[in-house]
Parts: structure tokens; C-alpha cells; sequence
């Protein structure tokens, strides 16, 4: 009864990735196919095949100041979020104060606005700061997160106040709290944020492409779409297909680094 | 990076103003610098073709430096401008889709033209008419000159050689009428084991693209679609829209030539170069993609005419946006009238396929030649004498989404044309209210 449970799980989970594997797949078989194939939908296809479109869409950009500013952008949200998070969420979590519960509805209320709706005010205040069109005026709205106040606040809470009352008793300040006990215990919970403020800021479109205008301050999505995206006509689908797994590969490359990191936090954190 | 803290922050917020105060100081000497804003409308190397022309008017012409700024797909530069001109940092320029500019008319965020005309010694009207007559509309408004118009397409007919020739059809004579189209498409569509292995037609029913070939269809069956000169009516409740879908619902649900479903332009060509679709729909912008990749013999052709011949224009105008100094504005001036000088809008026509909207480009010997040796590229300027306006009205994305809506869930068999048409114009006439409360029905007291 046990092995045949087992048998349908697996089953069940080749099946979703299977389906999650398809699209890099054919991807990355689309994009080692020069010139435009008919039987560009295929999986398997006979070819020829070679490297035309790397070169083609390497020579369509300049690749390597979009990764260097995506990194930029990418780190630099996550780095200032990670601070921020920690402190509001901890404050949150451990702290009372009055009107508590309302701010942190408030907080919440956030997560309901949709972006494009705070694309002009935004602006507005990007230019007041000089920070319109430059990397900092990109990650400037984005200092802040809901979500991630949400996230560290459920995660500290989970956290058994032992640990700080054990602390305290050897004369911990507030800060020693955090920074040495509580935020080695929320591992779990940076490591999770952090994927997906990544992954999100990675892949972003609209908000870049509003907040910068020079080349030199250009990302890798809206520079993707100078050569892929066409409103009048087709695509090369094979040029499409390199460019976008040059911008992809990053990202997935470290998603197969951090899937071991993610578990191990998990494993080592003491909390289950 | 995680040198970015909060002090580099602070200081990045310090030293950015000063920056800029010392920029103004040195601004007496240094040329004026102004950014154009562009879409790519045709994929491919377009891009870097307009960076390339931009050098060379940078190289040529020392008080002004613009720099191309690539601002996405024609709603996402509509967005970015708007965005730009609200937050106070127009652009100099903007390529924009023919189509939005009465939308900045209405808004007010848009100069017109004719001062700086008047001041260069000529009339706007003069100026205008350097230009083929059918783009006026979309460019004149209220009488003023709003856009100057820079790459412009109509839609049309793309066939495949060989399949004309194998359903028995004579591929020199492409069919010019609805009933010849549907005669063609049926004998086109190729039906094997239940499955289609060769539509008889195809074209693209996306947003933008769905609700620019619906008007051509409709403009075809005799009908205005719009009000080409008041932005708050359109005619979609009416006889010559009731056809226009009739014959799309026809193609696709009853004589099953048209697959199924919403297509995009990338399925469309895909289709196309694959043999899978005999005939497409597209725009003539995209004649130098379709000549590049097809490797099949094919012809092009009018759009197929039901009452008259007629086809809605497309693609875009370069405009002025408000809130920019008078230096600025003439230095958007010197780069406008160089973009769509007779040189480089025909240069930019044999580079995309799209036509070159001045005149006076055919007359240039490299032009003539171009059109000789590309006859695709020779039909599709013919067909401009049957031009007509592009859907342009107040709010016009939402308007125009109000009726493409209707045609997608025909597509899809989801409803009939007559009630397709009622409730486009039900949406429509309750999005266009608001600006014919201000205009046409406004309080007499």
C-alpha cells in the first residue's frame, strides 16, 4: 500500500516536471537552430544546429552592462529589503506598541495595490529626488517590501522566545538579539524572501522600462525586447530563444546552487 | 552588490543635485540634449538600425545630441510618455502610433506643430501636404498638425505560390473580392484525417492588430467604423460592421478556413512560412520580415474589397510633447524634419518595408529602383490610394479593446455577430461618454 503511494507521488511529480521542463527544453533547442526552421515547434528535430543565435542576439545588445545593472539592481534591492525586512518584521513580531494591529493592516493593504497603478506618482517622486532615470531610481520603490515585512514577522514569531530569553539572561542588547540570535533562526525565512525578490526583480519588465531612459542604465528584460518583441511582424523564433536563455541562465543557474542551500537552511536552522 | 547601503544612498542623493547644478553651468556651450523615444514596431534588427541612423544625425549636427531611447511595444511607449510627461521629464520627441495622438490632443499633452513651421518660413497646410493625403487625419487635428508622419503600413494580403497553384487556383490572379477570398480560402484549406493541414487563411486577432483589420474588413463593406473627425462616436452597431463580422464568423465557424481561436502575428507568420496557411492577413511593415524569411514563392495583394477597396492605415507619427523648452522643441525640430527628410524615410522604408510617407522619397533614383526590384513592395504602395483614417477616438485602447473583444469570442464561437456588435457599441458608447458629455452633448445652460 506504502510503495504504491509511493509509485503514484512520483508519478505525479515527473508529470509536473515534465511539464515544468517543456518550455526550457524547447527553449534551448529553438535556440541552437539557425535562420527560421518551419518545424520550429519541435522538440526533436533533425536540425542543423550551431551557435548562429547566441552570436546574433550577443551582437543585438550590449549583454554585458544589462547583466552587470540587473545585478546591480537585482542586489541592491535585495540588500537594503533584507535590513528593512528583518527590523519591521521584528518589530512586528516581539514589540507592542499602540495601533499595532492597524499599522500592520495597513502594511498589508499594500499588497493589494497593483504596480501600474503607482507608475506616475512614482516617477513624480523620482524626479523631485534627481533619482529619474538611474539604477537607484529603479530599486528605490522597492526598499521597502509587504510581503517580506509579512514573511519575517511570521517567521521570527515561529522562532520559541527561549532562545531570547536564554540570551537576555546574558545580557544581550536588542541589536546583539537580532543580529546573533533571531536572524541565524530565520534563515529559512531570508532565504526564502530572497528568491523571491530575485526572481521577481529579475524578471521585471514595466517598472524598468519607466524608470530609465539611457542605454548605459538599460536591464536585461527591456534590452531583450529591443530585438524580441514586434507588434506588426513575426519573430525569429531561434534569435528569441538565445536571447531570452541568455537572460534566464543566471537566474536558473542559481536557483540549482541555492535548491541545496534552501534545504540545508532548513536542515540546520533547528526549527522543523 | 552589496555596496549599495543606506549611505551611499544618501550620499548618491546629495551628490546628484550638485551634479546637475554644475551641468546647468556648462549648458551655454554644450548642445542641447534631447531623447527620442521609439518602438520597435518589426522585430528583428530594427533597434540598432534606428541607434545607427541616430549616430549619424548626432555626427552631423553639432548643437544637438539625441539620444534613441527604446521604449517597447506601441502601448508600452504610449505608457512611458505619458508617465514621462506627468512626472515632468518629457521626452524631445516620440515616435507614437498614429493612432494616440488625438488622445494627446484631448489631453493637452502635445504642442502642435504649426508655430515652428510658421517660423521656418512655410505653412503648416503646405507642409502637410508633402505628405500622402490619406495619413492627414490622423496627423491634423482640429485643424492643427499635431504628428508628422514616419513609417506607415496598410493591411495586406499575403498568398503562397504554390499552394494557389495546387488547389488549381491562377496565382496571377489573387482574389479582389469577399466571395472570390472565400472561394480561394475553401479551395485553399487542405483537410486530412480530420486534421488541417493547410488553412486557407490566417491573420492576427491580438489586441491592436484584431481591432486594425476588423476596420479594414468593415472600411471594405462600405462602412466609416468611426468618426473620423469627432473622437467620441463609433459605428460598430451598423450594417457594414455587421457584415465585416459576419464574413469572419462565416470563414472560421462554417466553412472552417480560418483556424479556431486567437492567433498572434508570430503564429500567423510561422504558419505562413511553413506552408500551413496559404493566405495571411498582415501588415505591408512587415514585407522585409516575410521577404527575408519566406522561403516559398509568394505574392502579395490588396485587401479583398465586399463594397469598395479600402484599408485603415497604420504605424506612427513622430510628436512634440508639452513641458519642453523652446531650445529643446528646436532642437526635436532639426531631428524631426531630418527623419522624415525625402533620404532617410526612404532609407527607413527599404530597411522595414513599411512605406515612406513623404512624397517626394519615390522620386529619388535608389527608391525607383527598390521598387522595381521588390514588386511586393510596389503593390503595397499602390494600395494607399484606397487609405482611409485610423480608428483614433477618445480613450482609444478601451474603445477599440470594446469591439476587438466581440471579434475574439466570435473566433472562438462564443457569440454571433449581431450580438457582437450590440454589445461592442453598448461598451464603447459608455467609455466614450464622459468625452461626449464635454463635447458634442455639453449643458447649453
Amino acid at each position: 500500500m506504502k510503495a504504491e503511494w509511493r509509485l503514484v507521488r512520483l508519478l505525479g511529480v515527473s508529470a509536473a516536471a515534465l511539464l515544468w521542463v517543456v518550455p526550457f527544453a524547447w527553449m534551448a533547442v529553438a535556440s541552437l537552430r539557425p535562420g527560421v526552421p518551419t518545424d520550429i515547434a519541435s522538440l526533436t528535430p533533425a536540425g542543423p544546429f550551431g551557435l548562429d543565435n547566441f552570436a546574433m542576439a550577443w551582437k543585438s545588445g550590449d549583454f554585458p552592462l544589462w547583466y552587470l545593472n540587473t545585478l546591480a539592481m537585482c542586489g541592491g534591492i535585495l540588500a537594503v529589503q533584507l535590513v528593512t525586512i528583518s527590523m519591521a518584521g521584528y518589530a512586528f513580531a516581539r514589540l507592542r506598541f499602540r495601533g499595532q494591529e492597524l499599522l500592520f493592516a495597513a502594511f498589508l493593504l499594500q499588497l493589494l495595490l497593483i504596480p501600474p497603478l503607482l507608475i506616475v506618482p512614482n516617477l513624480a517622486i523620482l524626479v523631485s529626488l534627481h533619482l529619474y532615470d538611474s539604477l537607484l531610481g529603479i530599486m528605490a520603490p522597492y526598499f521597502a517590501s509587504a510581503f517580506g515585512v509579512f514573511l519575517m514577522r511570521q517567521t521570527f514569531r515561529a522562532i520559541p522566545r527561549d532562545y531570547e530569553e536564554a540570551a537576555m539572561l546574558e545580557g544581550a542588547s536588542v541589536a546583539v538579539l537580532i543580529r546573533h540570535v533571531l536572524l541565524p533562526l530565520a534563515r529559512p525565512g531570508l532565504v526564502a524572501f530572497a528568491i523571491v525578490s530575485l526572481t521577481a526583480h529579475w524578471n521585471e519588465f514595466l517598472w524598468p522600462l519607466m524608470a530609465v531612459s539611457s542605454p548605459r542604465n538599460q536591464v536585461l528584460t527591456v534590452g531583450l525586447a529591443t530585438f524580441a518583441s514586434g507588434a506588426e511582424a513575426g519573430s525569429a523564433w531561434g534569435i528569441v530563444a538565445a536571447g531570452t536563455f541568455m537572460v534566464a541562465a543566471p537566474l536558473l543557474l542559481m536557483f540549482l546552487l541555492f535548491q541545496r542551500r534552501f534545504v540545508s537552511s532548513f536542515v540546520f536552522s533547528g526549527i522543523k | 552588490m552589496n555596496s549599495i547601503t543606506r549611505r551611499t544612498a544618501l550620499g548618491a542623493a546629495i551628490a546628484v543635485p550638485a551634479a546637475a547644478a554644475l551641468a546647468r553651468a556648462a549648458q551655454a556651450a554644450a548642445p542641447t540634449e534631447i531623447e527620442l523615444f521609439f518602438p520597435v514596431p518589426v522585430q528583428g534588427m530594427l533597434a540598432n538600425k534606428m541607434k545607427e541612423l541616430i549616430d549619424r544625425f548626432n555626427s552631423g549636427h553639432e548643437g544637438v545630441k539625441v539620444t534613441a531611447v527604446y521604449t517597447g511595444s506601441y502601448d508600452d511607449t504610449n505608457l512611458k510618455t505619458r508617465a514621462a510627461i506627468k512626472a515632468g521629464k518629457p521626452p524631445g520627441a516620440v515616435i507614437m502610433s498614429a493612432n494616440f495622438v488625438r488622445e494627446y490632443v484631448i489631453n493637452d499633452e502635445v504642442e502642435p506643430f504649426d508655430p515652428i513651421i510658421e517660423k521656418a518660413g512655410g505653412t503648416a497646410a503646405a507642409y502637410i501636404d508633402a505628405f500622402w493625403p490619406a495619413l492627414k487625419p490622423n496627423a491634423v487635428i482640429d485643424g492643427k498638425v499635431f504628428g508628422i508622419p514616419f513609417q506607415n503600413s496598410t493591411p495586406l494580403l499575403y498568398y503562397n505560390v504554390e499552394a494557389f497553384t495546387e488547389a488549381g487556383l491562377n496565382p496571377d490572379r489573387p482574389p479582389a473580392s469577399w466571395s472570390e477570398w472565400i472561394t480561394a480560402a475553401k479551395a485553399l484549406t487542405k483537410v486530412s484525417g480530420g486534421q488541417t493541414e493547410r488553412w486557407g487563411l490566417m491573420f492576427p486577432a491580438t489586441y491592436d492588430y484584431c481591432g486594425w483589420i476588423t476596420s479594414g474588413l468593415v472600411m471594405a463593406n462600405g462602412g466609416q467604423y468611426f468618426n473620423h473627425d469627432y473622437g467620441g462616436e463609433v459605428f460598430y452597431d451598423a450594417p457594414s460592421t455587421l457584415g465585416a463580422l459576419t464574413l469572419v464568423d462565416k470563414m472560421v465557424n462554417q466553412f472552417k478556413v480560418i483556424p479556431p481561436g486567437v492567433s498572434d502575428a508570430n503564429a500567423c507568420t510561422s504558419a505562413f512560412f511553413a506552408g500551413r496557411t496559404a493566405m495571411m492577413v498582415l501588415s505591408t511593415g512587415s514585407l522585409s520580415f516575410v521577404r527575408d524569411n519566406m522561403k516559398l514563392a509568394y505574392k502579395v495583394a490588396f485587401l479583398p474589397r465586399s463594397v469598395r477597396n479600402a484599408v485603415p492605415i497604420g504605424g506612427a507619427s513622430l510628436i512634440l510633447p508639452k513641458g519642453n523648452t523652446p531650445e529643446r522643441q528646436a532642437a526635436a525640430w532639426t531631428l524631426i524634419t531630418w527623419l522624415t527628410s525625402p533620404e532617410i524615410a526612404g532609407e527607413w522604408s527599404r530597411f522595414t518595408g513599411y512605406f515612406a510617407p513623404r512624397k517626394a522619397a519615390y522620386d529619388l533614383p535608389e527608391m525607383k529602383k527598390y521598387l522595381d526590384d521588390h514588386p511586393d513592395a510596389k503593390v503595397a504602395l499602390d494600395q494607399l490610394r484606397y487609405a482611409v483614417p485610423w480608428f483614433d477616438t477618445y480613450n482609444t485602447v478601451a474603445v477599440r479593446k470594446a469591439m476587438e473583444d466581440q471579434v475574439q469570442a466570435i473566433l472562438s464561437a462564443k457569440v454571433t455577430p449581431a450580438e457582437a456588435i450590440a454589445t461592442a457599441q453598448k461598451r464603447a458608447d459608455g467609455l466614450l461618454r464622459p468625452y461626449v458629455e464635454q463635447t458634442a452633448l455639453k449643458s447649453l445652460g
